[in-house]
């Protein structure tokens, strides 16, 4: 290379080289003067405002962790079947903290888990239908549309979910009841006379779910499509022009560049099913129990989010000490649920499979 | 700047004659162009502290029971109409419980609660008041309506007892004969019952559970609470509102509200209990013959008690009465904020002020004793 | 070579595309057309359920169309088919409930879609004759309270997290201690109940301020904790998918780090920054309870976010819906004109987004 001396810098247009010592070039891009100083002012002054952000973060999420925990504390380890104020209302009739979120855990976990179930297969379709399979002009259209989707707030998934779905179900519980009602899954309550009854209301944790699963499925939907655009065009003409179908090119150039970017998609929607509030809290009948029913009014289990909302107004302090006590489980379940799926992640990245084994291809 | 857009919409002239209608109101036994509600005693004796309105200006900032805020709305804005300067903003969304956590740490000029104070939380509250005490002032009567969905049967009457059967899910069909002898011997077509009831702790539930446990205990082996204890098929909804609208929808539904939440009702109607359906008068009656006073020891307090056997044995009053308080330091930290909110709650407590309420939230007036009681308690609030 | 492709087409499972048959351009619509004939000639006579009828005839033409191609070209192309039909039946599934829903919503909330509702603060009116208090619905209140509620959570929120993000994917190393605290609590954050997050921004104000601590600006930091960890992750994600031969031929054309992340990994990841931002303002913009909690409960008009309670468009929906007055049928219908009105002031903002990002981006995109 030409030293640096040599560059004629006063011609328009002429790319620097770097200076000898590797340091930041002169005329670089033509915004800033001359020499090193103001671009390394720029450097150390966007860095220092990233780190500051970084930290400034970190504070806040911490305060708020800290915050709870001390908030809590007094109710975990409150004695609780000698406290007059946790004996009466909502937290009657547990041993110690720990039985009480035991069955809100599980019913967190549970309906969360239908709601990935039913939501995140159909909305990696979606993100794929946009992608790939529709054509370009209705693609931008339903992109759009999808967008919006996300948009909807809360409050009105819970209104349809009471007005329309709750209604709507109903026929599919009769007939799920009637011809599978041996699966423990679709049985119904057992009653003091004998008979078996499922939901008359309609407020079961299906319906539940259902809302769940299409509330989550927009953000799956938007944050999918953006990854499997970004998919780049290079890979997925090489398969097509080795003669892969439609799917195989699929398989082959998209899924396994966007799994991180999946995982990830599928965690912020399980995070916003995790602590959704209004809509199970209007919606379903709940219960302080471990159940596998979807049909009933009666066994339906209890989130945390809509335990905390539904008892929070009547709650006492020590009470109230205690709802946050399971605000923390959910921190807990959530921390759990993100540190698998890096897990994953890291263990099936496209960089961890370049290290391993080589894919096998097959074509006509 | 603080701009209210209230839209008010009297003229200056109309609001000279507001206030001096609402005082003619208050002072005279004037019941002619009221509706159905007649309930008010005839002796208007009570009357509002002869307070300048147009002279209090601020801010009063309150919350707490959802049973009286639909009466605290309408209060507002009778008072707010009448006291230009004077805003009042009150937090329905709280419930009893949030009321009574946010009063005892300061917040709040008052509370909205459906159960006085608790003895823990008034020993609380002698802090929170210092020099002085917290008292409870009953300024809300309802009662608690049972709705049912039944096609074909337009009335109902149900027993204490038979009520608490087919709430512990003892009798879980229209057809059964206990239903029917406590109906006149009118059977209901057969078919499933649904019980409805609250999925949130409330007041409502705390009033329907002590009717259950003093009228019934038999039948009703659990202690009264502020939450629903059954388990099994019952249909728990968030909200009266929402038991309301799934009794109307559900056939076969029976659900308990307050009873000012039944207007709007489409196919659910309201069933007497033990032969005797809500009227104000009703109302008026259980306060006068089952309520029994129950101090909390600060000088000014009216907290009550209801007492089922004497319910059970009048003839007039309605089973499941519901009243809902006011809670407030008898010290206030600022004397305006004492003067505003003495002057909003003897308002409240005057003839007009009950009259507004029962007109505009379905509740029922007030005796006049008690709205003489509360008026000498606000006397001694500083 | 037919010789010696046929030999290996004898061997191998994999018959030869070349040689194998195809299927006619508009065969899929016929099979389709078929199975809803099939169905239809068996169930309405019956009268069995729409919905049913609709799976059963799904599943029929999964099941026909890939046995057809499956027979008549080869069993990648059925493969193919079947993935193809599956991915679209996905689609139809979710859009119907999601239809469905702003359909609900459009139909129940239009008539009370008029210009006094938009412009006026929802009040009460008081007859001193017949002592009737008459409600009239408005809600300007709330729409102002929404926007500024929200406006300030995300003009707090936004740039800290997308910064954030920045020193996570360009400044850190993967081991740093910092890094990867921000990490766990970002995951952690994410599933954090609105209502404790309301419950945190009150204690906060009331430490501060005293009791009397609702504001909307309260309210407004409830927001920013339940928004930043979607941002941080978010934009994460999207900075991470800039190819690194883009920075690469950056600095070799000399430029500086941070002017490089700023013209050249932001303004790649763009689209997909403000795709995030827009999913997390959209999460937060219908939140209720941490409005209830920080910012209480009003009716009154209040645009000083520092002092004194503010309602939010969501606030007014929920109160309607779960407080109704002695006039249920008015108190619903103002609680669903509420939410068509957060759903239209969301797709205005959605556009502008949108706007914003397709002029941003460079050009290279689908």
């Amino acid at each position: 290379m030409t030293d640096s001396t040599a560059v004629d810098t006063s011609a328009p247009g002429v790319s620097p080289d770097r200076n000898a010592n590797g340091g930041a070039p002169r005329n670089s891009g033509g915004t800033t003067g001359a020499g090193k100083a103001p671009s390394k002012v720029g450097d150390i002054a966007f860095k220092g405002i990233s780190t500051l952000a970084a930290w400034l973060i970190m504070a806040i999420l911490a305060g708020v962790a800290i915050f709870l925990i001390l908030k809590a504390l007094p109710a975990i380890t409150a004695n609780w079947s000698q406290n007059s104020e946790l004996n009466e209302g909502p937290t009657a009739g547990w041993a110690n903290f720990w039985a009480y979120s035991g069955p809100l855990i599980f019913g967190t976990l549970w309906s969360s888990l239908l709601a990935l179930l039913m939501g995140a297969p159909v909305a990696i379709g979606i993100a794929l239908f946009i992608s790939h399979y529709a054509p370009r002009r209705v693609a931008g259209v339903l992109g759009y549309l999808v967008d919006l989707l996300a948009a909807v707030p809360s409050i009105v998934f819970g209104l349809w979910g009471i007005f329309v779905l709750r209604d709507f179900l109903k026929p599919l519980n009769d007939f799920l009841n009637s011809t599978l009602g041996w699966f423990p899954l679709f049985a119904g309550t057992q009653q003091g006379d004998g008979s078996n009854v499922i939901s008359g209301t309609g407020s079961t944790i299906l319906a539940g779910a259902m809302v769940l699963a299409v509330m989550i499925l927009p953000i799956i939907t938007s944050i999918s499509r953006e990854i499997f655009l970004q998919t780049p065009a290079l890979h997925e003409e090489a398969a097509l022009a080795l003669g892969a179908t439609r799917w195989e090119m699929i398989r082959l150039a998209v899924l396994p560049y966007a799994r991180s970017g999946i995982v990830s998609a599928t965690l912020l929607g399980l995070g916003r099913a995790l602590g959704e509030t209004m809509a199970i809290a209007m919606i379903v009948s709940p219960g302080l129990l471990y159940s596998f029913k979807l049909l009933t009014d009666g066994e339906n289990p209890q989130t945390i989010a809509a335990n905390i909302a539904v008892n929070f107004p009547i709650a006492g302090d020590l009470q109230r000490d205690a709802l946050i006590g399971t605000g923390l489980m959910l921190f807990v379940i959530s921390f759990a649920v993100n540190f698998i799926a890096r897990w994953i992640v890291a263990r099936t990245a496209p960089d961890a499979r370049r290290r391993t084994r080589s894919r096998k291809v097959k074509t006509a | 700047m603080l701009e209210r857009q209230n839209t008010v919409k009297l003229t200056s002239i109309a609001q000279g004659a507001a206030v001096v209608a609402v005082a003619a109101i208050a002072l005279t036994a004037c019941s002619s162009n009221n509706n159905s509600s007649g309930g008010a005693t005839s002796a208007a004796t009570t009357t509002a502290p002869s307070v300048d309105y147009s002279s209090l200006s601020g801010t009063i900032t309150a919350g707490g029971s959802s049973a009286q805020g639909n009466a605290e709305a309408a209060w507002i804005t009778a008072f707010q109409a009448q006291a230009k300067g004077v805003t009042i903003n009150y937090d329905k969304s709280q419930g009893s419980g949030g009321g009574v956590t946010n009063f005892l740490n300061g917040s709040y000029d008052f509370a909205g609660s459906d159960s006085p104070l608790k003895a823990e939380q008034t020993t609380q509250a002698a802090t929170t008041c210092a020099p002085g005490g917290a008292i409870d002032l009953p300024i809300y009567l309802d009662g608690v309506a049972l709705i049912y969905n039944v096609s074909g049967a337009s009335k109902l009457n149900l027993s204490a007892a038979t009520i608490a059967k087919i709430f512990n899910l003892q009798i879980t069909d229209w057809s059964d004969p206990a239903i029917t002898a406590d109906n006149g011997g009118t059977a209901l077509p057969a078919g499933p019952i649904t019980t409805v009831a609250r999925s949130d702790g409330s007041g409502t539930t705390q009033n329907f559970t002590n009717f259950l446990t003093g009228m019934a205990a038999s039948d009703w082996p659990y202690p009264a609470a502020n939450s629903w204890p059954v388990e099994g098929n019952v249909s728990k909804q968030q909200g009266g509102s929402a038991v309301a609208s799934t009794v109307d929808s559900t056939a076969g539904a029976i659900g308990y509200v307050d009873h000012s939440a039944t207007n709007g009702l489409k196919s659910a109607k309201v069933a007497s209990v033990n032969g005797i359906a809500f009227t104000p008068e009703a109302a008026g009656a259980s306060l006068t013959d089952g309520a029994v006073p129950a101090p909390n020891g600060v000088q000014g307090d009216l907290s009550l008690k209801f007492d089922y056997a004497k319910l059970q044995a009048s003839k007039s009053a309605y089973p499941i009465p519901l009243v809902s308080y006011a809670i407030l330091c008898t010290q206030f930290k600022n004397a305006t904020q004492g003067k505003l909110t003495t002057a909003y709650l003897g308002f409240v407590a005057s003839d007009a002020g009950q009259q507004v309420a029962a007109k505009n939230a379905g509740s029922a007036p007030l005796p006049a004793a008690t709205l003489s009681d509360i008026q000498k308690s606000l006397a001694l609030v500083k | 070579m037919t010789a010696a492709t046929d030999a290996r087409a004898g061997r191998t499972s994999m018959p030869n595309a070349l040689k194998s048959g195809h299927l006619p351009r508009w065969t899929e619509l016929w099979i389709l057309l078929g199975s809803a004939v099939l169905v239809g000639l068996i169930f309405i006579p019956l009268n069995y359920n729409l919905a049913g009828g609709l799976i059963v005839m799904a599943l029929l033409y999964l099941v026909a169309i890939g046995v057809i191609s499956r027979v008549v070209e080869n069993r990648r192309q059925a493969i193919d088919r079947i993935v193809r039909a599956l991915v679209t039946i996905a689609f139809i599934l979710a859009m119907i409930p999601l239809v469905s829903t702003l359909w609900t919503v459009i139909a129940n909330g239009i008539g009370q879609m008029n210009w006094s509702f938009v412009s006026q603060t929802g009040g009460s009116v008081f007859n001193p004759e017949t002592l009737e208090v008459t409600q009239e619905p408005g809600a300007l209140q709330a729409i102002v309270g929404t926007l500024i509620i929200t406006g300030i959570a995300a003009v707090i929120s936004i740039p800290i997290g997308i910064l954030t993000a920045v020193w996570l994917t360009e400044y850190s190393r993967p081991g740093h201690a910092v890094r990867r605290i921000i990490t766990f609590l970002v995951d952690v954050m994410t599933g954090i109940p609105s209502i404790v997050a309301g419950l945190f921004a009150f204690s906060l104000f009331a430490l501060i301020v005293g009791p009397k601590a609702f504001s909307g600006f309260s309210a407004a930091i409830a927001l920013c904790v339940l928004m930043i960890p979607t941002v941080v992750r978010s934009s994460e994600e999207m900075i991470r998918l800039v190819p690194n031969e883009l920075r690469e031929a950056s600095y070799a054309l000399g430029v500086t780090k941070y002017h490089t992340i700023i013209k050249v990994v932001l303004r790649t990841a763009f689209a997909g920054l403000v795709t995030g931002v827009v999913l997390a303002v959209a999460r937060v913009i219908g939140e209720t309870a941490p409005i209830f909690i920080a910012a209480s409960f009003t009716d009154n008009f209040n645009a000083n976010p520092f002092e004194g309670p503010m309602q939010t468009l969501p606030v007014l929906a929920y109160t309607g819906y779960k407080f109704p007055t002695t006039n249920p049928e008015a108190s619903l219908q103002s609680a669903w004109g509420a939410a068509l009105l957060l759903v239209l002031l969301v797709i205005v903002f959605n556009l502008i987004a949108r706007i914003v990002a397709r002029y941003f981006a460079p050009k290279t995109r689908r």
